[in-house]
């Protein structure tokens, strides 16, 4: 089925009207003051740097992780080798995300999956084994801790490893996430502290790297998380500021370190790349824009070095088909076209094997060749921000800042980012959207080749999950075990109680982390901790 | 909407009134996407969708149990065992009830959960798909 | 005896025995609208046979609050059994019913049994599936029911007519509703819970509580506790007051009072049920066509046209 011309109507992905062409008047009229701004100059929105990637390619950046720490360890070498520039850990989504140990009964009731989706690190050895032999004081590496109630624990545990091997932590390159989209609207899991304390678990990693680690990103808000599940652009673009504000207000009312400190600490973020590629190219320009009027607005924050937004992007995962899988690699090309394009620093494409399983080996090396060959073979590096002046980029750029101000407001009005996870009103505009593009899908408005058309799948390659190793659950229960027999048990008990004690008070919970991993505390007893403490964030559920 | 014609013992329909599917989450890995758009799909349908969210094998049978159910969705990930075990389980105690599958499902996985008597619906399965499987295999078409 | 009705003694023999199968079947059946063998109902001396209904808008925190109160009347109780209602969608009838996920930490417990149903039709019906669901748990060992229902529209007054005791759920920050005694839900309380006393709001809230319920007299006047459900705070306090709350209902006489009227519903409600379906055949017949053609033609009054068709009704039922 499918609608005549005449009837269709022309939209953005995220239902802003389209014209057929666009002349310099489209461009709104506030928006034209800005057109003249060069890239590197306030208000950004044509690019963080003025060389661009002349100067500064961007990092190539993917997600690995599976199996035993030496397994996680293998791939992200084979990654670096194959010329990626930055490494990121993934831990085991099972234990991780929950702090569980693998003895755990809901890990134990699963235990197949164990190192299915990241490597099992259940204490800092794990970590360490999982760091051997990288270089991880010189190159930007991405501690895991994705989820806000486990970043403490992998950011305290890379620390850690760094300082036994005598690197100076104030040099330290990298970069936390504790990411709330993911947390409370992408990925729930079944265990969380609730959105309150998050936000404590967050200010404190904030602090600490303002104390200690001053090169080191300490949390990246991941509006990708929020986007691929169901915020449209402008949605995504609102509500991770909004997300923001949650942080600096935090630190303003602690009133413990600069703002400007906190708003550099929270200007790392990540957006979502899907498939309307103008669309997505002009959100990032947007974004840029955004930051820099509400710093100056909200916070009178005018300092360059703050307000210019460093964008990291991951191509929808979501996008990225069952069906005719190798489509994919043509997927991740443009929405990998579409980020580069936008302005980024750094950016992971998905594997072409994503609605099958984590990444094959092959499916993350297409990864990286598809942006090794976007900046060696296409050129677009040599200019920065290549869409800029176009009326209908800019046009959309203005529209797409607009409706996300109008966004932020609506959530502002509502009490405020952590207000509307806990109502559930975000899930339920992400729903809608979601179910607007099933039923989309299912009328035949909504495209999608090798799903809903040209279904005749005759590639003579069957590409099959990728199942990672055997063994991660048998070695994970038996490390754990070595870890209790062998650590100095009234080392740990007393890191453990400090540690508590640190959580029922409001010090600042990152040294007793520290303390924590230093004293071989596993991941599960973290965790016993919160959940004694803090009890249960429970997803809102929309009837 | 039809007046749905019940039998109040047996609960003979020829609507989707009543009829009543659980759904959970076998794995530890959340993405929630997929099982609440098509929880809302057949909620649309006239179906009782009751949610327990990541269950263990164990638990979704004590469920399907007490909730009285007429048909079991399970949105399986990672390694296809966890899934397997979860529906021999449902097999063995809940007499009949029928279980359909979607989430993460390898061809290899999709083999395996469809000679178990599974029907799977992998990503890109399309919604109205979806519930015309609800509605067959609940016995209403 | 029919066939349906074999059928159902043999799942209520099966349920009396401790077949949670069986037991989960019957309550299917009963809410279908299937007739019921007879029941043993609960007797009011008997301290553990009580039903508390929980109201209040979505999101008070109903669910979370019945769940941490099961865990902790359990204990002295036994067994308790939650049925968790949630409104169906008026447009396709079918519902989203998520309230098991709150009360996860029973979900493996043999002492917890655990119910989730739609309101299904219109007002009435939910009460009437509710009673019966809640006759055939007691009836069948699980003395202690606990009945969440929503707080929106006139289902959860409703709630009323079903359960012995009621709970209404607020929570800090909802001045406005009390004052404008939404939807009646301050009449019919016979303990208030401030859920989310985490929150801020609390004492004001208490206050305009306590300004609508001052004019009660002493007696009567509910109890208000407040409660950090997803932390278990309060909940013993809870459990005290709904402890004192059934003696003194007890004591009083108005507990069987209370009984009396629920199955004095219950009874009406079902001449009502089967009034409706006679309605539903007769609209089909070739009789009711006449009589709307001799009210539309002026040769009967309205009166007249009512009183044969009640004559016609009655006998249908009659012959049922
Ligand atoms: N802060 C706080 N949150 C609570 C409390 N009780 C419940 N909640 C949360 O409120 C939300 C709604 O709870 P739920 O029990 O589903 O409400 P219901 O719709 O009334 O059944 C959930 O996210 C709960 O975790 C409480 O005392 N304090
Ligand atoms: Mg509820």
């Amino acid at each position: 089925m499918q609608t005549p011309p005449e009837d269709r109507k022309w939209t953005s992905a995220s239902g802003i009207p389209l014209k057929s062409f666009y002349l310099p008047d489209d461009v709104p009229e506030g928006h034209r003051r800005v057109l003249g701004a060069a890239p590197g100059e306030p208000p950004f929105h044509r690019g963080a740097y003025a060389t661009g990637y002349r100067t500064k390619p961007w990092r190539i950046f993917q997600l690995s992780g599976f199996g035993k720490p030496e397994d996680e360890n293998e791939r992200i070498k084979f990654l670096l080798e194959q010329g990626e520039t930055g490494f990121l850990m993934e831990h085991d989504r099972n234990t991780a995300d929950h702090l569980y140990n693998v003895d755990h009964p809901e890990v134990l009731a699963r235990r197949e999956d164990v190192g299915l989706t990241g490597a099992v690190m259940q204490s800092v050895r794990d970590i360490d084994i999982c760091l051997r032999d990288l270089p991880i004081d010189s190159t930007y590496g991405h501690a895991g801790g994705a989820v806000v109630q486990h970043a403490p624990y992998a950011l305290a545990g890379y620390w850690t490893v760094a300082r036994r091997r005598g690197y100076d932590l104030s040099r330290l390159p990298g970069t936390g996430q504790s990411d709330y989209f993911l947390t409370y609207l992408g990925c729930v899991t079944k265990q969380q502290v609730p959105t309150d304390a998050g936000l404590r678990l967050n200010a404190d990693i904030i602090e600490f790297c303002d104390q200690y680690l001053p090169r080191w990103v300490p949390v990246s808000i991941a509006g990708y998380n929020g986007a691929d599940s169901g915020l449209n652009a402008p949605q995504e673009l609102g509500a991770l500021f909004a997300n923001a504000v949650e942080y600096l207000e935090e630190i303003k009312r602690r009133g413990t370190m600069p703002l400007a400190k906190a708003a550099r600490g929270c200007g790392g973020v990540s957006f979502r790349m899907s498939m309307d590629v103008f669309e997505e190219a002009s959100k990032l320009r947007a974004a840029r824009l955004m930051w820099t009027q509400l710093l100056a607005e909200r916070y009178d924050i005018t300092d360059p070095k703050v307000s210019n937004l460093r964008i990291h992007c991951v191509t929808a995962g979501s996008r990225m088909q069952y069906q005719q899988p190798f489509n994919n690699i043509v997927r991740g090309t443009l929405m990998g076209l579409a980020a580069a394009l936008g302005g980024v620093q750094s950016l992971g494409v998905s594997g072409y094997d994503e609605a099958l399983s984590i990444p094959s080996e092959h499916a993350h090396q297409m990864s990286v060749r598809i942006q090794q060959i976007l900046q060696e073979e296409t050129n677009i590096a040599s200019v920065t921000d290549p869409l800029g002046g176009s009326y209908y980029i800019e046009t959309l750029t203005a529209q797409l800042i607009e409706r996300a101000w109008a966004f932020f407001d609506e959530i502002q009005a509502q009490g405020g980012f952590l207000a509307c996870l806990d109502s559930g009103w975000l899930h339920q505009q992400a729903a809608e959207n979601q179910h607007q593009e099933f039923m989309a899908q299912a009328d035949g408005s909504q495209r999608i080749i090798g799903v809903t058309d040209h279904t005749d799948d005759v590639s003579p390659f069957e590409v099959d999950g990728f199942m990672g190793v055997d063994d991660a659950f048998d070695v994970a229960l038996e490390r754990l075990e070595a870890v209790r027999r062998e650590r100095h048990e009234k080392g740990a008990a007393d890191a453990m109680r400090a540690l508590e004690q640190a959580c029922r008070g409001d010090a600042n919970i990152m040294g007793p982390m520290m303390d924590a991993l230093e004293a071989e505390v596993t991941l599960g007893e973290i965790g016993d901790i919160y959940r004694q403490v803090w009890g249960d964030w429970s997803t809102p559920i929309q009837t | 909407m039809s007046e749905p014609t019940t039998n109040a013992t047996t609960g003979a329909t020829t609507s989707a009134t009543g009829k009543r599917v659980l759904m959970a989450k076998t794995g530890l890995d959340g993405h929630w996407r997929g099982p609440t758009i098509v929880a809302t799909a057949l909620r649309d349908a006239g179906f009782e969708v009751i949610m327990i969210g990541m269950a263990r094998a164990e638990e979704v049978v004590q469920a399907a149990i007490d909730e009285d159910v007429d048909l079991v969705g399970l949105n399986v990930g990672g390694h296809v065992d966890v899934a397997v075990r979860a529906v021999e389980q449902i097999q063995s105690s809940c007499d009949g009830v029928p279980i359909f599958a979607g989430g993460v499902v390898p061809p290899h996985a999709k083999r395996k959960l469809e000679a178990l008597g599974v029907e799977v619906y992998p990503p890109g399965s399309q919604l109205p798909e979806i519930v015309e499987a609800a509605r067959r295999l609940t016995g209403i078409i | 005896m029919s066939s349906d009705a074999v059928v159902l003694s043999a799942l209520l023999a099966a349920a009396l025995d401790g077949d949670r199968q069986a037991l989960a079947r019957l309550i299917s059946a009963a809410e279908r609208g299937a007739t019921l063998p007879p029941l043993t109902p609960p007797t009011d001396r008997a301290e553990h046979q009580l039903c508390i209904g929980f109201t209040g808008a979505p999101g008070a925190g109903k669910s979370t609050l019945v769940s941490a109160l099961t865990g902790h009347l359990i204990a002295e109780a036994g067994a308790a059994a939650v049925l968790a209602v949630d409104p169906s969608s008026p447009f396709s009838r079918g519902a989203l019913l998520g309230d098991r996920v709150r009360m996860h930490e029973h979900a493996m417990d043999p002492r917890v049994f655990i119910r989730s149903m739609a309101t299904r039709s219109e007002t009435g019906g939910l009460a009437r599936a509710t009673q019966v669901a809640r006759r055939i748990l007691q009836a069948c060992g699980w003395g202690l029911v606990l009945l969440e229902t929503v707080g929106v529209g006139q289902v959860e007054l409703d709630v009323v007519y079903t359960a012995d005791l009621v709970v209404v759920v607020l929570n800090p920050g909802w001045g406005d509703e009390i004052q404008a005694n939404k939807a009646g839900l301050m009449e019919i309380a016979d303990i208030f819970v401030i859920n989310k006393a985490d929150r801020e709001g609390l004492e004001s809230t208490r206050r305009d509580i306590d300004a609508v319920i001052i004019n009660r007299p002493e007696h009567q006047r509910p109890a208000v506790v407040e409660t950090v459900a997803s932390e278990g705070k309060g909940v013993k306090e809870l459990a005290k007051a709904i402890s004192l709350a059934r003696e003194s209902l007890c004591a009083s006489g108005e507990l069987h009072r209370r009984r009396q009227r629920q199955f004095a519903t219950e009874l009406e409600q079902e001449l009502l049920r089967r009034f409706k379906v006679s309605m539903t055949q007769l609209r089909q017949e070739e009789s009711y066509g006449e009589l709307v053609e001799a009210l539309a033609s002026g040769a009967d009054t309205l009166d007249g046209a009512a009183s044969r068709l009640q004559k016609i009704v009655l006998g249908k039922i009659a012959l049922r």
